[in-house]
């Protein structure tokens, strides 16, 4: 798809975010958050082993094949956080996870064979789950598979990254996982106040924290992400703050800010938080305005939707030069990689198709051990699929749709095309959310902490302008 | 399952279809007739010759080689790749075919096809029996010098890259022929797709996938073509036309 679309030299996004609390207020839409679009819930299980060799065939056969990006998921963790609403299984039995691995290296070279081995891997991610589950003798079992199935790309511009727990890792172990040849790493923390922690079971101390970024900073990694979510329980400003403060301290190249979405009936952990103690709607919005002057007065740039960068990161630069990408692992600066999902739950994106690996540990170790590609839902994209893709694309990484570069691509009249999109747009120029001109759609200074709503305009699966509006199936886009 | 998304015209438009006075758009003969103002009667006339086939689906065959040989055919839309198998079981692209383009010519002096025909894509094709035709082509000299032009255009074609050319001069030579190829009235060659996956191209080429995928990569770095997936466009032709002579020559 053209999701994942060439590079453009262009300086853009010159307009500064503005954070507008009463705009915010006003919309306070469910939305998805387009790691992909068509969203997850579009997968059908008509989609199987068969057509996933289709597209990963058809994908070797471009002139130029494009590049691989790995996905690894481990899905163990240690302790439930009740705020979790990813695919995890707790356990403290370390013998699963040698299992797993078992498994995952059955897959690795189950799957590699499909892609012409002159592919190379731009980008390898290990997310969870909790990846420091396993050892860093574990991981790099792994990668060491990885890199003798796949051709692993020796450019320093590769990225290799994975996701930290800094409650189960030492720094020792930082710097093993370093050696490996991972350059970034990404770590929770969420909020640093003791009675958020414990009202969410996620006890992390600022010394044991600090300590893990300093040694990934230490051992020469590229950079490191922190991840803080407000909305959490017993969240308040005084304390937010004060984790913000920290956490700026420490320099970390990249921050998200994640809105904590409360959907007990999806995410069973969630039960154990009583709505009693979850902040407002008011109160979301001034814990994510806090987060947003704090860090923009700290020199942070505002990447989109919750992503945050120093100006020298990679993620700022590429935002600057407008060839900023968006995948299931969030932001990257990898133009148009094929994206092959490994370990339980994972998701592909090859050729025109997205594919979605079962979400049960069992439905995928049969597979496997059947000798079946462990694929069980996904789709193939059609034109109007792909045309949508582009544009929600174009408008999460750049904030700004190229009408005219969207005709000559596609060949087609973008306003007759797009008569429905332009109709639920204009309610969102209104408020100043949006401008549009003859050649170019653009979201304004304000609009752009609203990127999913605009988005939403140009999703064909939400139907009528007001269907999602309380659909419990996505999270809240503020 | 979804097709490749089209983003040139040329790849989504199939031929017209004609009618029973009016040959398909794509029809090589056509203008042949409407040049030399025959009338309608005379039109049906050799129309009667033509019979729509397809479609054929990706991976199907349209002739194989041995078969008898009957008929030529126009593609009216999809692209066809001939090949033949070499003694250790090796297969050897010997060409492709778009849209307009005829496949069969090189049978025309035997009675059997002398290689394989198969559809890279959906295929369309008119079928023209070629006994009638050639009957036809005694009082019709039009189409008799469209058939000797076509049957030497296509042993053209299968010798051009024959020599001993570099990789280079080799995929500098098939951009600036298949531009021309697909070249039409609506859609300027500059830009094109190329429907043939990189493994028959490479195999066309006698290069090496990775080579067909490495020399295209510097092409673009050195600012002469750019390429997304399967589609091509040329930057700079006066370049490739260098690169390319010394194989264009003949
Ligand atoms: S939030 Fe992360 S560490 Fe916590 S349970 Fe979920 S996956 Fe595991």
């Amino acid at each position: 798809m053209h999701a994942r679309k060439e590079h453009c030299i262009l300086p853009r996004m010159t307009t500064t975010p503005v954070f507008d609390a009463e705009l915010l207020r006003r919309h306070p839409q469910y939305g998805p958050r387009y790691t992909s679009y068509p969203t997850a819930p579009q997968f059908h299980e008509a989609f199987g082993e068969r057509e996933l060799r289709l597209h990963a065939e058809r994908s070797n056969a471009d002139l130029i094949p494009r590049p691989i990006s790995l996905y690894v998921h481990v899905p163990y963790c240690f302790s439930p956080c009740f705020y979790c609403g990813c695919n995890r299984i707790i356990t403290r039995d370390l013998q699963k996870g040698e299992f797993y691995l078992e498994r995952l290296l059955r897959e690795i070279s189950m799957v590699a064979p499909l892609f012409a081995r002159d592919r190379e891997v731009m980008q390898v991610h290990f997310g969870g789950g909790t990846p420091n589950f396993l050892s860093p003798t574990q991981l790099g079992q792994i990668l060491d598979s990885m890199g003798r199935h796949f051709h692993f790309s020796d450019s320093p511009t590769r990225d290799f990254s994975i996701e930290i727990d800094p409650r189960h890792v030492s720094p020792g172990d930082i710097a093993k996982l370093a050696q490996l040849g991972l350059n970034r790493a990404s770590l929770g923390v969420q909020d640093f106040n003791p009675d958020v922690q414990q009202a969410v079971n996620r006890v992390q101390s600022i010394e044991q924290t600090l300590a893990v970024i300093d040694a990934c900073h230490d051992s020469g990694m590229r950079s490191v992400n922190v991840d803080l979510i407000y909305g959490l329980p017993q969240q308040t400003l005084e304390g937010f703050a004060e984790t913000l403060a920290t956490i700026i301290k420490a320099q970390p190249g990249r921050l998200a800010i994640y809105g904590y979405a409360h959907m007990p009936s999806l995410f069973r952990a969630q039960k154990q938080i009583s709505e009693e103690q979850l902040p407002d709607t008011e109160m979301r919005l001034a814990l994510l305005a806090l987060a947003v002057e704090r860090l923009t007065g700290a020199g942070y740039q505002y990447i989109g939707m919750d992503h945050f960068a120093l100006p020298d990161d990679d993620l700022a630069i590429a935002q600057t030069a407008g060839s900023l990408q968006r995948n299931f692992m969030g932001y990257t600066t990898h133009a148009a990689c094929d994206l092959v999902g490994l370990g339980v739950s994972a998701i592909s994106h090859i050729d025109e198709s997205y594919s979605q690996n079962p979400r049960d540990l069992a439905g995928w170790e049969v597979a496997l051990d059947e000798g079946r590609l462990p694929v069980f839902r996904g789709m193939s994209l059609d034109f109007d699929d792909t045309l949508r893709a582009d544009i929600i694309q174009q408008l999460m990484c750049q904030a700004e749709i190229d009408i005219e570069e969207i005709e000559r691509r596609y060949e087609i009249d973008f306003n007759s095309y797009f008569s429905g999109a332009r109709e639920r747009l204009a309610k969102l120029v209104e408020d100043g959310l949006v401008e549009i001109t003859a050649t170019h759609i653009v979201a304004t200074s304000k609009g752009r902490y609203l990127l999913r709503i605009i988005a939403m305009c140009f999703d064909n699966y939400l139907t009528s302008p007001n269907s999602h509006g309380d659909s419990p199936r996505f999270s809240k886009a503020v | 399952m979804s097709s490749y998304t089209p983003s040139s015209r040329a790849a989504r438009v199939a031929a017209n279809d004609g009618d029973d006075l009016h040959f398909c758009s794509t029809c090589t003969f056509s203008s042949v007739c409407s040049e030399r103002g025959y009338d309608k009667s005379r039109l049906r006339d050799l129309h009667v010759l033509v019979e729509h086939i397809g479609p054929f689906r990706e991976g199907q065959h349209i002739f194989r080689e041995g078969d008898r040989f009957n008929s030529i055919a126009g593609v009216r839309a999809g692209t066809v790749k001939t090949y033949i198998t070499d003694r250790n079981g090796r297969e050897q692209v010997l060409g492709f075919f778009l849209p307009g383009e005829v496949i069969g010519l090189n049978a025309i002096s035997q009675s059997r096809y002398p290689c394989n025909a198969i559809a890279l894509d959906e295929v369309l094709l008119c079928n023209f029996s070629f006994s009638k035709m050639s009957e036809l082509a005694a009082s019709m000299p039009g189409l008799q010098q469209q058939l000797f032009r076509l049957m030497s255009e296509d042993i053209g074609k299968a010798t051009l890259l024959a020599g001993d050319h570099t990789a280079d001069e080799r995929m500098a030579a098939f951009l600036i022929l298949m531009s021309r190829r697909y070249a039409s009235p609506d859609m300027p060659a500059r830009r094109f797709r190329l429907t043939m996956p990189r493994t028959d191209i490479a195999n066309f080429l006698r290069l090496a996938a990775e080579t067909v995928s490495r020399i295209l990569k510097r092409f673009q770095t050195d600012g002469l073509v750019r390429v997304e997936r399967r589609d091509v466009e040329l930057l700079d032709t006066t370049r490739l036309m260098e690169i390319a002579s010394n194989v264009l020559r003949n």
